[in-house]
């Protein structure tokens, strides 16, 4: 009996694990090819029959990147839409989100549902008087327009990510900072939030992937200023192969250099601890 | 958890700092002026020129550290494909405010624009272009059937075959190479085939393949790109077009651009755009030789492009737009395009001994074709507006129906005869050549 529950256990182990190892393969194929594609040279590329090993090693497409003019200032650009976008958003959505997991208010569900309605609004329909309107507004491209397209996009589920982070913080807790001296702002401050820190922190992820590789609005709300992934849609789009491959290594590496560091907060968030 | 409280701190500042800081716009540094050039030392200041022609990531550097490095002033060049191109300019339009002021596309990316009022009257300029050599059928085609100017002539392009020496040996007996017929281009992919046993003709068919349908096989084999759609010319042509199939290299179906191919001596013969083919040919000049396309039972169906400049109704600094667009029909600014970037002058110039010998030969092979006797030169899809990406995948959804997925002709043909139609109804364009001009929507027959 004890070894039949031993072997189901087992069993029901190493299933698990062989769908860990095919999700993990389904992301990580397409990157070790789009890797190993980024530093072969052109011939490689083209040969026929193909490899799955890399052949030789050349930096030529990517070096031909990183020195093209407006890739460093795009990626530079690229970053610091990303984190404008986090910070407003985290600043605007933290307190909705508060607000939604804390109090009792007429029209709360009527709320949720608005807040989820302004991402069913196609995006492209809006394109040309978005730009008309940003333009006469003299804040045509600039990088703060394309922050607040990418914050009114990101809002909905940081805001609902961070109710949801609020409701899992218990409301005794402040309650017993009050009691022990702390008025609301330092119950917050001190009690709540950082317990509700990691839940943040997976939001601000999500905001800062979305903000990163968002085409669309970068490429309809500014012309010189564009950041890197604008750039890249635009003009990948009519490159050789090579040069695609380098280019999708060049968009893939920051985002998870950034996963990579972020990872134990996102971890923690589903309660395993990374130490 | 303190680790990350400081580090969302040292986020939050670094954040403010960025906004707090005016984001500062990189502009290429200006290079010397060239002394040779018009005595004229005025700097002309920022010019913003939105491109939908050298768009690939090496020709836009190219056109930004070669081509526009010795204008006076300093020049964005900003690349963009014709749906940003054409959303971003009609926007400044409307909001009436803009930062773009030289606009470089396609003889038939203009119409629109031109509807929608967004171009300058460029009449003025014509006095400084005047006596450059710009043919009067390129200027009239600027005028976009008005008597105004609104686009000035920039460079031109076609689409040739290029062929590796070696592969000269299996030709067909008796063809000549400079004037083939598509059956003996056919009977010559079949020689290369039985004499190696590789399959060594190859198409973009990932890339430009619908122009070779549109201005190239459709136009020799029936006369017409849109009217003789689905005619009994056009299944023969189909026929053909399958037959010569099964000697092209198979790898055709991801290839985009031809000059790889050919430099890996993957394929010795291809059919691409003159920018798409220019690499082999600098690289190694002595290893390929440049051919006019062949001709059909109707004649030699070829398709000129020709690239335009215009200035926006917006442009915050129009003279120096009016200056830039000087600068590039300049000679030596026309040669430096061709040598830089493979399109060819619209000016009358001679090529220099600069020129690499590939380009020359290039050049010969467009002049060629333009100048065959049944030579039926086929525009670019006019008049379709916003839409005209979708009459090329009519074509290539003709194609991969017949040729790749093995459907039966008429079939295939009736289908996307219809949707060709109700796109042509649907943006009321007329005929445009090598069809006969039509009064309203252009018919298929």
């Amino acid at each position: 009996m004890k070894q039949k529950t031993f072997s189901r256990r087992l069993i029901g182990r190493v299933l698990a694990y062989l769908l860990a190892i095919l999700i993990a393969l389904w992301i990580l194929i397409p990157i070790y090819f789009i890797t190993v594609a980024a530093f072969s040279p052109k011939d490689v590329i083209y040969s026929w029959p193909k490899s799955l090993l890399p052949q030789t090693i050349s930096l030529e497409t990517l070096l031909f990147f990183i020195n093209a003019q407006y890739v460093l200032d795009s990626l530079w650009n690229s970053v610091k839409v990303a984190l404008l976008t986090l910070v407003i958003s985290l600043v605007i959505g933290a307190p909705a989100g508060y607000a939604l997991a804390r109090y009792i208010f007429p029209g709360k569900d009527a709320f949720r549902i608005i807040i989820l309605s302004t991402r069913a609004f196609p995006i492209v329909i809006l394109s040309i008087p978005l730009a008309v309107t940003f333009m006469q507004w003299g804040l045509y491209d600039k990088l703060i327009s394309v922050a607040l397209l990418h914050v009114a996009m990101a809002l909905p589920t940081t805001i609902l990510v961070t109710s949801s982070v609020f409701i899992g913080v218990s409301k005794e807790l402040e309650e017993a900072a009050t009691v022990f001296g702390c008025n609301r702002v330092q119950a917050f401050t001190r009690v709540a939030l950082p317990l509700a820190l990691p839940g943040l922190a997976a939001s601000a992820i999500f905001t800062f992937v979305l903000s990163w590789n968002e085409v669309f609005a970068a490429t309809i709300l500014t012309i010189q200023n564009r950041t890197l992934p604008a750039r890249m849609f635009v003009q990948l789009a009519a490159s050789p192969i090579p040069f695609r491959f380098a280019g999708g290594f060049f968009i893939l590496v920051p985002a998870v250099v950034f996963m990579f560091f972020i990872r134990r907060y996102l971890f923690s968030l589903w309660g395993i601890t990374l130490k | 958890m303190r680790k990350f409280t400081s580090l969302l701190a040292v986020v939050v500042i670094a954040s403010m700092l960025l906004t707090a800081c005016p984001t500062p716009t990189v502009e290429p540094t200006p290079k010397p002026e060239e002394p040779t050039a018009t005595p004229e030392v005025a700097d002309y200041g920022k010019v913003a020129f939105i491109s939908t022609q050298c768009v690939p990531v090496e020709e836009a550097e190219k056109m930004r550290n070669v081509i526009l490095a010795d204008f006076s002033g300093t020049t964005e060049f900003i690349p963009a494909d014709y749906a940003t191109f054409e959303d971003t300019v009609l926007a400044e339009v409307k909001a009436g405010k803009g930062t773009i002021d030289v606009i470089g596309a396609l003889h038939g990316q203009f119409p629109t624009l031109l509807d929608a009022n967004a171009l300058q009257d460029l009449t003025p300029l014509l006095d400084k272009v005047k006596g450059r050599g710009i043919p009067d059928a390129y200027m009239e085609l600027g005028k976009l059937g008005t008597d105004k100017q609104y686009f000035i002539p920039w460079m031109q392009a076609t689409y040739i075959v290029a062929a590796n020496k070696k592969a000269l040996d299996y030709l067909p007996e008796g063809a000549d190479p400079n004037a083939l017929t598509w059956e003996q281009y056919r009977d010559w992919a079949k020689n290369i085939y039985e004499a190696t046993g590789e399959k060594k003709v190859g198409f973009p068919v990932n890339g430009l393949i619908h122009r070779f349908l549109e201005g190239y096989i459709y136009p020799s084999y029936t006369g017409g790109m849109v009217t003789t759609f689905k005619s009994a010319e056009a299944v023969e042509m189909w026929k053909f077009i399958k037959d010569l199939w099964q000697y092209v290299h198979p790898q055709s179906m991801v290839y985009e651009f031809m000059q790889e191919p050919l430099m890996s001596e993957e394929v010795w013969v291809a059919w691409d755009h003159t920018a798409r083919l220019i690499n082999a040919f600098k690289e190694r000049p002595d290893d390929f030789v440049a051919l006019p396309a062949p001709s059909g039972p109707k004649g030699k169906g070829f398709m000129p492009v020709v690239v335009g400049l215009a200035i926006p109704v917006t442009a915050p600094n129009p003279e120096g737009a009016a200056a830039l667009i000087e600068y590039l029909t300049r000679p030596e600014t026309q040669i430096t395009t061709l040598r830089e970037v493979g399109f060819f002058p619209v000016i009358d110039v001679e090529y220099p001994d600069t020129i690499a010998a590939g380009i020359r030969a290039q050049g010969e092979a467009v002049s060629a074709q333009a100048a065959a006797a049944d030579a039926i030169p086929a525009m670019l899809p006019v008049g379709l507006g916003p839409r005209s990406g979708e009459i090329n995948k009519i074509y290539r959804d003709a194609f991969n129906g017949i040729v790749v997925d093995g459907k039966d002709i008429e079939t295939v043909l009736e289908a996307e005869a219809q949707a060709l139609q109700t796109l042509l109804n649907e943006t009321g364009a007329p005929c445009w050549p090598p069809d006969p001009p039509s009064t309203g929507a252009c018919q298929v027959k």
